[in-house]
């Protein structure tokens, strides 16, 4: 392992100009060089699997960055909440979505030390990428190929991938994120700026080497989450029934008015290279009336185009399954 | 320094009873002396680096980098490492795995290329990187099906049987049933990573090692390096799991007495968790095949089961996949066989039920569909066909058997004639509902084992033994079966066990430990008070005046298998028959288990606790293994050929708490004939008929039959 300079961004006081301290400003002029970190749950995993080495560490979990802040129908949730904070938060218990892609995500353990600002910038799980012996993965070396497109990948990505990349992103906190049209604040070298995070990540098909659109030293600082007036839910599907990361899942926002889809948002997780929102899948959907056969037409219309390789053969059928469940769910459509 | 425990206080009889550990209290405060707890503090630290192909030969391993890097004291490899003998595991019917860095070649992805050794972990993890192993790099072959692969069809597992005239009861037979089964790789990561820490004192070695077996461990060293027997000592009084990884003496335990050969210091080595996936065993995949014959009425007239599993290139694993099926049920014509196929592979090892936890899958599920084809149902279908005698040993009568009543009891626990046998006919919503069984016949497995039993002056005994406990309770059935028969309380013996200096002991594997423990311990109680002129079971104060001014008094007895024909009997090992009910979603595929049933006949309980939680612990790797584990090769040709693609425990599958239901757990049957205290081993029979069982109640939920193990949600779309 590579030695480290570890600093701790503590400076409450000048928390106002929190990313002009001295610390992150040593950041900002080496960045390739240095990260943010705050649980640690992904960085420091890759740092002992030897797929990450970086210079400097600047932890800013002690900065004032653990609010969460509602008001009539936005949630301003401070980046370095952790998963397990906001999942028992009064304005997120009965938001089915949100809740639940935090509660089925990793476990208490990790949920407790895990951040959301951090959650949404992890990365793939592909053992292809977290394995340096491994020489074949565009991710960690650029132009070097995919070795999992030619091996084992079952629990790789089948949208937003082709023959050079097919990680996945794996977070469920993110899928719920983009069904709910949440932003991410931000403060950079260059100012502040709010991002959605449909945008905020890079898909593997247009650059498998870059994970989002953040430039170097930019730092999440909020999520703002719009509370949606509809009903809405998540399903995760997994082999395993707890602490494990997705096959498949959906996250749903819907309100239905005189049996018609008035609006309808929808994540997919297990299969995309980013939190995938399902706009083809709401462009079917959307001022129609609520049917299971609509829900399949959008389902199959989403999964049309998937990018399979036999180890991820049976996702799309999951997927579309995963899909039409639980949009049947949280329109509570019979028929 | 060695383990001992002090028991809770309990009357007499203690037999049966469900006395809690008495290492409980140590284990709960974290005091157990776990082998590396031992080791010396101040030893240096080896890492091991594994190869990054599956087959060649190492041209160079440059260690010049390496070398210079802050911390490292030397660096191990095949151009500079001790030469030592690979023991011939005599005790063990095979070799022993290959000592590491004896030559250039390299037979599987991870195999030991090199250990640097450094003041400190993160020194020499740092130094490992900086090493420059070139390859010559040679084609591998791992896959099961490669028709290059060498094919070893002389019995290579030991496994090979013939009844009768197989094609004779095939046309004697109304139905024929037959189909081919597939169960993956498992790995049994115990949550313990191991560890090996040596230290030389002139040619006496001294090592704490994970192992399940320390006195045969001692012995293979003391083979390895040529040095008297009574020169080397292995310590392990506790381990952090098991399940079979610590049964032989693998390479990083060779590999931990190089470096402190080489640099004249103590050195400790701890596995990652990747290598766990390499370096300590893991249950071969399989492929089989079973044939069915049976008249109308459910009489089984052929029986026909052949496997072929994997077996790394230079490596003996003869494991017997067909043992519960040659002496499950009286079929008088069979023919059973297993072939090896030798890949460029880590060498497959025992897992928990190393044989019949495939084999069982493959026969217990042909039976379900039999039943299905005849239309009887599975549990009488067992019943019909059930092996009074033991067919795989001239028909003679076993020493217990009670796998009647297991059946029974098991369909009454579970509501079995509640349910609608009509495949996909049991409905909660998105939910389907399904029940299925299966039935176990358990191998006999004995080694001799010699037990020490020490009285001292104040009337208080000790027990000593090289066993090791790896978890199950041994130290406490000892202290009970030595309590109860020395007329001593629970507190007032100690048990002193893992460590290759005390009497001789099999492994604590093959379901055989507390069988062998249990009688030789009786035996040199016997023993000590026949010496002392005493009989009966005496207690404190009747063994203090025995033993007089003498400081103690001891004895040591050896339990011998018997030999079957003399005893005219068949040694039983344990029965048990399995139901499980699963819901299974009827859009999604994803299986969950509802309820477990196990019912159990292992002959004399010694400790209903210790007992049950064997059970209850091998149910819950047996939810793993119909559900969830999987070791996955890369088979594709490329650099990444052979490399375990999931050697990591977010992405290798065990069942978490919320997979598993309250088990419920039932014992029948009495005393075994067989050996004096009337026990037979609980260890594995837990595991096996689970996922037989499971997978039958998927296909009595769904309609769709599954002939592959883990069955995952993408099988049942």
């Amino acid at each position: 392992m590579r030695d480290f300079t570890y600093v701790l961004a503590d400076d409450v006081a000048s928390a106002g100009s929190l990313v002009h301290n001295d610390a992150v400003a040593r950041a900002v002029q080496t960045p390739d060089d240095v990260a943010y970190v705050a649980g640690g749950t992904t960085q420091y995993d890759l740092m002992r699997d030897g797929v990450w080495s970086p210079g400097t560490l600047v932890d800013i979990s002690r900065l004032p960055l653990a609010d969460i802040e509602v008001s009539d129908d936005l949630l301003v949730v401070g980046a370095a909440v952790t998963m397990a904070d906001l999942a028992r938060h009064p304005s997120v218990v009965d938001l089915d979505v949100l809740r639940d892609s935090l509660l089925l995500a990793a476990s208490p353990q990790l949920r407790t030390m895990a951040t959301v600002g951090g959650n949404v910038l992890q990365r793939t799980r592909c053992r292809y990428f977290r394995d340096p012996t491994v020489t074949q993965c565009n991710k960690r070396v650029p132009g070097s190929g995919c070795a999992a497109v030619e091996g084992t990948a079952r629990t790789h990505a089948v949208l937003g991938v082709d023959a050079g990349c097919i990680a996945v992103h794996a977070s469920d906190l993110a899928v719920a994120l983009v069904a709910l049209d949440a932003r991410v604040r931000t403060h950079g070298p260059h100012g502040g700026r709010t991002i959605s995070v449909t945008q905020l990540h890079v898909r593997a098909d247009e650059d498998p080497a870059r994970d989002n659109t953040l430039v170097a030293g930019e730092l999440i600082t909020h999520l703002e989450i719009p509370l949606p007036d509809a009903r809405s839910g998540y399903l995760k599907v997994r082999d395993r029934a707890s602490y494990e990361f997705a096959l498949t899942s959906a996250a749903v926002v819907a309100r239905v008015e005189d049996g018609v889809l008035a609006h309808v948002a929808i994540g997919l997780g297990g299969v995309g290279s980013v939190p995938w929102r399902a706009t083809r899948a709401e462009e079917v959907l959307r001022g129609q009336r609520a049917s299971l056969a609509l829900f399949e037409e959008a389902a199959a219309a989403e999964l049309a185009d998937a990018f399979t390789v036999p180890g991820t053969a049976f996702k799309p059928e999951l997927a579309r399954r995963t899909l039409v469940r639980q949009l049947r769910d949280v329109t509570e459509v019979t028929a | 320094m060695t383990a001992t425990t002090q028991a809770p206080t309990t009357a007499a009889p203690v037999i049966g009873a469900g006395v809690t550990r008495v290492d409980g209290p140590l284990k709960v405060t974290g005091a157990v002396p776990y082998a590396d707890d031992l080791a010396p503090r101040d030893a240096l630290v080896g890492v091991l680096v594994g190869a990054t192909i599956a087959s060649g030969e190492i041209s160079l391993v440059d260690a010049s980098d390496a070398l210079a890097a802050p911390g490292v004291v030397a660096v191990l490899s095949h151009h500079d490492a001790p030469r030592v003998v690979r023991p011939d595991e005599a005790s063990a019917d095979e070799r022993a795995p290959m000592p590491p860095f004896q030559d250039a070649t390299v037979r599987f992805h991870g195999d030991y290329v090199a250990m640097v050794v450094a003041q400190t972990r993160e020194e020499a993890v740092h130094a490992a990187s900086l090493l420059r192993v070139s390859y010559d790099v040679a084609e591998p072959v791992v896959d099961l099906n490669d028709p290059r692969a060498l094919r070893e069809t002389d019995d290579p597992a030991g496994a090979d049987s013939v009844r009768g005239d197989l094609e004779r009861g095939v046309a004697a037979a109304d139905v024929v049933i037959e189909a081919d089964y597939v169960t993956g790789d498992n790995t049994n990561n115990p949550l313990g990573l191991f560890s090996a820490c040596a230290e030389w004192d002139g040619d006496a070695l001294h090592m704490w090692a994970t192992t399940q077996w320390p006195f045969n461990t001692a012995d293979c060293l003391a083979e390895a390096w040529g040095i008297p027997r009574e020169d080397v000592r292995v310590e392990c009084p506790y381990l952090g799991g098991g399940f079979g990884s610590g049964l032989r003496p693998w390479p990083y335990i060779h590999a931990a007495a190089m470096a402190a050969r080489v640099v004249g210091q103590p050195v400790r080595v701890v596995l990652s968790r990747p290598q766990m996936f390499t370096g300590v065993g893991h249950r071969p995949e399989t492929v089989q095949h079973v044939r069915l014959g049976a008249r109308r009425d459910g009489t089984l007239t052929a029986v026909e089961h052949t496997a072929t599993i994997p077996v790394a290139t230079d490596d003996d694993n003869p494991e017997n996949i067909v043992s519960g099926t040659r002496q499950g049920y009286a079929v008088e014509h069979l023919r059973a066989d297993v072939d090896q196929v030798r890949l460029h592979i880590s060498p497959p090892g025992s897992m928990r039920a190393p044989g019949e936890a495939q084999g069982n899958f493959a026969l217990e599920t042909a039976l379900d569909e039999l039943a299905v084809e005849l239309g009887i149902d599975p549990v009488e279908l067992r019943m019909r066909n059930e092996a009074v005698t033991n067919p795989d040993q001239d028909d003679l009568p076993w020493s217990s058997k009670a796998l009647d009543q297991c059946l029974r009891r098991g369909a009454e626990l579970i509501g079995w004639d509640d349910r609608d046998p009509a495949p996909r006919s049991m409905r909660e919503g998105d939910q389907l509902i399904g029940y299925g069984m299966a039935a176990v016949s358990f191998f006999y497995f004995q080694q001799p084992c010699t037990v020490r039993v020490v009285v001292r002056r104040d009337g208080s005994a000790a027990v000593h033994c090289a066993a090791m406990d790896i978890g199950t309770g041994t130290y406490t059935i000892v202290t009970q079966v030595a309590a109860e028969r020395l007329g001593l309380d629970l507190s007032e013996v100690e048990v002193v066990l893992g460590d290759s200096s005390l009497p001789a002991s099999p492994p604590a594997g093959g379901s055989g430990l507390a069988m062998a423990i249990s009688n030789a311990t009786a035996l040199a109680v016997s023993g000590v008070l026949g010496d002392l002129g005493l009989d009966g079971a005496p207690g404190r104060d009747v063994l203090a005046r025995a033993v007089g001014d003498r400081d103690e008094v001891r004895a040591e007895a050896t339990a011998t298998p018997p030999d079957p024909a003399e005893l005219g009997m068949s040694p039983s090992g344990a029965f048990g028959a399995k139901f499980a009910k699963v819901r299974v979603d009827a859009d999604l595929g994803l299986v969950r288990v509802e309820r477990l049933v196990s019912v159990i006949d292992c002959g004399q309980v010694l400790n209903e606790r210790t007992a049950r939680s064997q059970v209850v612990g091998g149910t819950v790797g047996g939810i793993g293994h119909a559900l969830l584990e999987h070791t996955v090769t890369d088979l594709h040709a490329g650099p990444q050929t052979g490399r375990v693609t999931n050697a990591h425990l977010a992405d290798y599958l065990v069942a978490v708490n919320a997979d598993v239901p309250d088990l419920e757990v039932e014992f029948v049957g009495g005393p075994d004939r067989l050996n004096t205290v009337g026990v037979k081993g609980v260890g594995e029979v837990g595991l096996c008929g689970v996922a037989a069982a499971i997978g039958n109640a998927v296909f009595h939920a769904t309609g769709r039959r599954i002939r592959r193990l883990p069955i995952t949600p993408d099988l049942l779309l």
